[in-house]
Order: C-alpha cells, then sequence, then structure tokens
C-alpha cells in the first residue's frame, strides 16, 4: 500500500474520538514477508492516556507484534520511532530524553504468536508528532512497521512567569525595604 | 554564653542587619532575579530545559554565595585591619580559638542567609517540580562546603596580604578560575587537563554532582567523588585559616 494514501486513510478513518490524538484502531500495518515468515504491527494508545497531551504529560502505546506466517521467526527486535512533523520542522526525534523503553526484542516468534510492548513515553517537546513501531529480525528482508499515529503535544511553559516575576521583583524590593529602613535608623542614630 | 558564640552573634548581626551586608544581600538577590526573568523570557526552551534551569540556578546560587562568603571571609579579619580594631580584638580576654570560631561562624551565616534567599528562586524556575527537592539538598550538602572553602581561603587571605584589595583580587581571580565549570560544559571538559582539573576543583565538585541528580535523576550519595573533593578543600581551607590567624600580629 503507497504510504502516504495509507497514512491518510487511517487519520480520515480511525479516530474513536480522541480529538488530539488520532490512533489507528488495530489497524495493521504494511507488512514485509522475511525470509522467515511474516510480521504485521498494530499499534494504539493506552486507553489510560490523557485526550489533550501537554508537555510533561506520561503516555503510553501498544504495540502487538504478531507472526503471520508458517515459520517461526527468530531475533525479532521492535523499536518505536518518534517523527516531528511540523512544517519546516521535521525531524526524526531523538529519544533519549523521552523514553526508556526503546526497543524490545524476542528471541523467536512462533507462528500465530504475538508480542505484547508497551512503550512509554514522556512528552518532551510541543508540537506534532508521528508515532511508528518498526520490527525487523535477522533473516527478513526488510523491515516492517506499523501504521503511524498522530500526537498533537500542547505546550507548556517550562519557565511560568507567574511564578518567577513575583519573585524576581519582590525579593530584591524587600531587601531593598529593609535596606532603606536600616540607613534611616542609622541615620536617626 | 561563650564568648565564641558572642562573637559569632554579633559578626551575624552586622551582616544580617547592617546597611553593608544587606546590600550585599540585595545585590545577589538583583543577581538572581536577572537571571529568572532572562529564563522566563526564552520561549524556546523544552520541558527538558527545566531540569537545565534548576541546573544552572543552582550553579548560579553556589556561584553568588562563594562571592559572598569570599568578601565576608576577606572582611573578617582583613577589614577589621583596615578599620584599625585588630588590635582591640586582639588584645581582649577571649581566646584566639573563639575568636576564630566566632568569624568562621560568620560566614557560615552569610551563607545561610544566602541560602533562604535563593530557595524561592530555585523554587520559581522549577514549574515543572522535577528533581526539585534533591536539587536543593544537593545544594544544601555540597553547595555549603564548597561556599564556606570560598569564605575561609577569604579569611586565609584577608590575614595574609596587608591591603584587602589583594586579598579581593587574588580571591576574585581563584573563584572565576574555579567556578570556569559554569561556563565550559562536561564535554569541554573531557581532555586530560580538563579532568585533572575537574578533580581538584571543588566547583566542579558540585556542579558535577548537580548535573547528575538534577538532569540525569542519580542518587545523591551516588556523588560520593564530589563530596570528597569538596570535603578536601573545606579541611585545607579551615586549616590555612586557622594557621594564618594563629600566627597574626597587628
Amino acid at each position: 500500500m503507497n504510504f502516504k494514501l495509507m497514512f491518510v486513510t487511517l487519520l480520515a478513518t480511525v479516530s474513536l474520538g480522541f480529538p488530539v490524538l488520532a490512533q489507528s484502531d488495530g489497524a495493521t500495518g504494511e507488512s514485509l514477508k522475511g525470509q522467515s515468515g511474516q510480521i504485521t504491527i498494530t499499534l494504539h494508545p493506552d486507553p489510560a492516556n490523557t485526550s489533550h497531551p501537554r508537555m510533561g504529560d506520561r503516555l503510553k502505546f501498544v504495540s502487538t507484534i504478531t507472526n503471520t506466517g508458517t515459520d517461526p521467526i527468530k531475533g525479532v527486535v521492535a523499536w518505536v520511532s518518534l517523527i516531528q512533523v511540523d512544517a519546516n520542522k521535521e525531524q526524526p526525534v531523538d529519544l533519549e530524553d523521552w523514553s526508556a523503553h526503546k526497543a524490545e526484542v524476542a528471541a523467536s516468534l512462533a507462528p500465530g504468536q504475538s508480542m505484547v510492548s508497551t512503550w512509554p513515553m514522556r512528552l518532551i517537546k510541543d508540537g506534532n508528532y508521528r508515532v511508528v513501531v518498526s520490527a525487523a529480525s535477522g533473516g527478513a528482508a526488510g523491515l516492517t512497521a506499523s501504521p503511524m499515529l498522530a500526537l498533537a503535544i500542547a505546550p507548556k511553559p517550562v519557565v511560568e512567569s507567574v511564578r518567577v516575576i513575583p519573585i524576581a521583583a519582590g525579593v530584591p524590593f524587600i531587601l531593598l525595604g529593609l535596606l532603606l529602613f536600616r540607613r534611616r535608623r542609622s541615620a536617626l542614630a | 554564653m561563650k564568648p565564641w558564640n558572642l562573637i559569632a552573634r554579633k559578626e551575624a548581626g552586622e551582616l544580617l542587619l547592617s546597611v553593608r551586608g544587606i546590600l550585599w544581600l540585595l545585590t545577589a538577590a538583583v543577581g538572581m532575579s536577572v537571571f529568572a526573568l532572562l529564563l522566563v523570557s526564552n520561549t524556546e526552551l523544552s520541558l527538558l530545559d527545566n531540569a537545565q534551569v534548576v541546573y544552572d540556578m543552582l550553579g548560579i546560587v553556589t556561584a553568588m554565595g562563594s562571592l559572598l562568603a569570599l568578601i565576608v571571609g576577606v572582611d573578617t579579619l582583613g577589614g577589621e585591619r583596615e578599620r584599625k580594631t585588630i588590635v582591640p580584638l586582639l588584645l581582649a580576654p577571649v581566646s584566639r580559638q573563639s575568636i576564630l570560631n566566632g568569624k568562621l561562624s560568620s560566614i557560615a551565616t552569610a551563607w545561610a542567609a544566602m541560602f533562604l534567599i535563593a530557595l524561592p528562586y530555585v523554587w520559581a524556575v522549577a514549574s515543572t517540580g522535577q528533581n526539585l527537592f534533591s536539587g536543593i539538598a544537593v545544594l544544601a550538602l555540597l553547595g555549603t562546603p564548597v561556599v564556606l572553602s570560598f569564605g575561609y581561603f577569604g579569611m586565609w587571605l584577608g590575614t595574609r596580604t596587608r591591603q584587602s584589595v589583594t586579598a579581593y583580587m587574588i580571591g576574585l581571580v581563584t573563584l572565576v578560575v574555579c567556578a570556569s565549570p559554569l561556563l565550559l560544559g562536561p564535554a569541554l571538559r573531557q581532555s586530560a587537563i580538563g579532568r585533572a582539573f575537574d578533580l581538584v576543583n571543588p566547583f566542579s565538585g558540585a556542579v558535577n554532582a548537580y548535573d547528575a541528580v538534577v538532569i540525569d535523576s542519580m542518587s545523591i550519595i551516588s556523588q560520593w567523588v564530589g563530596f570528597l573533593t569538596v570535603g578536601v578543600w573545606l579541611i585545607v581551607m579551615i586549616f590555612g585559616a586557622r594557621r594564618s590567624f594563629a600566627g597574626l600580629t597587628s
């Protein structure tokens, strides 16, 4: 299936009342048939995720990797990726600070067997993103990717002016008042 | 009341209630205010940078505290000499040990005041609350010996130099060199010279611990190398201040 067509179809058809995070409703990603079998991947957000994610929130995504072939697949590696898609900021995101759980390995996946993985993520920066889980095995000719989930992260001020300005103005103001008071008392003395 | 306690209370009172002492604290507070306002005006910070902001604020507080302690340290004896009050002080029927302990306590008081003033600033910039309390704890545990070291270093200089301006000059240059890790990130200190400098520099010990605890969420206990470095510095500086004060003549 054409990658772009698949993505547009996915966003248009499977929203589940999730206004910010469009999701796949268990849609199956385009699968590639490797030498040792066939892998399909589904990806969906955890039901406990907030419907309006903001910076600082913690979300989880759940992927299911299934061997739909007839032969066992050895050494399946799955990993999560994040892509920023804001205009003029398109780039893969280094998940170093977003998640400590970025990959998972299954020694073997028997025919019909599935590997369910949960991918926790802490939202570090605002913007529009796509979440995707990919899988590959040593014997496969290529990697298999899940459908992409749209993820819109609302901004949250990192340094809040309502906290900083009263302190930044108030502390010197108090000390200045104390200073003037002491000077006046010294002058009177 | 013991003599050293009396001297300590007098010194603390002079610092916290005198125009000069309040002016020092006000200057430090204005410095922290400017830094905090610069952060508010930055719209490109990501959530990750909040930990970085807290780390930077802890570094600024340590630098300001060290500067304040250095000035107080030089002034405790060098200032007495310049104000010609050193002779009456030494002739007072009080042991030198008591005078010294009182003077040492005044530096600790200056840092305590500075620490209390800094707490609202640290809280204000830590909007996400990530590692805020562990950051304050590591500032108390590692920032305190660093600041006191510079205070005792100032006291040492104040007794060894004839003019306070010389002591201030040497102290400030030393402080700027030691505080360079605030400007030079860890990547720029990876050479052999940089690592050796980090190993002996108390400021590096504290700053690296702030980095590990606040940004990398590591435990404070794991920062034993930093504790060792600042601990050795503190002991050396106390020894130096005591020794130079013991040999002090008018």
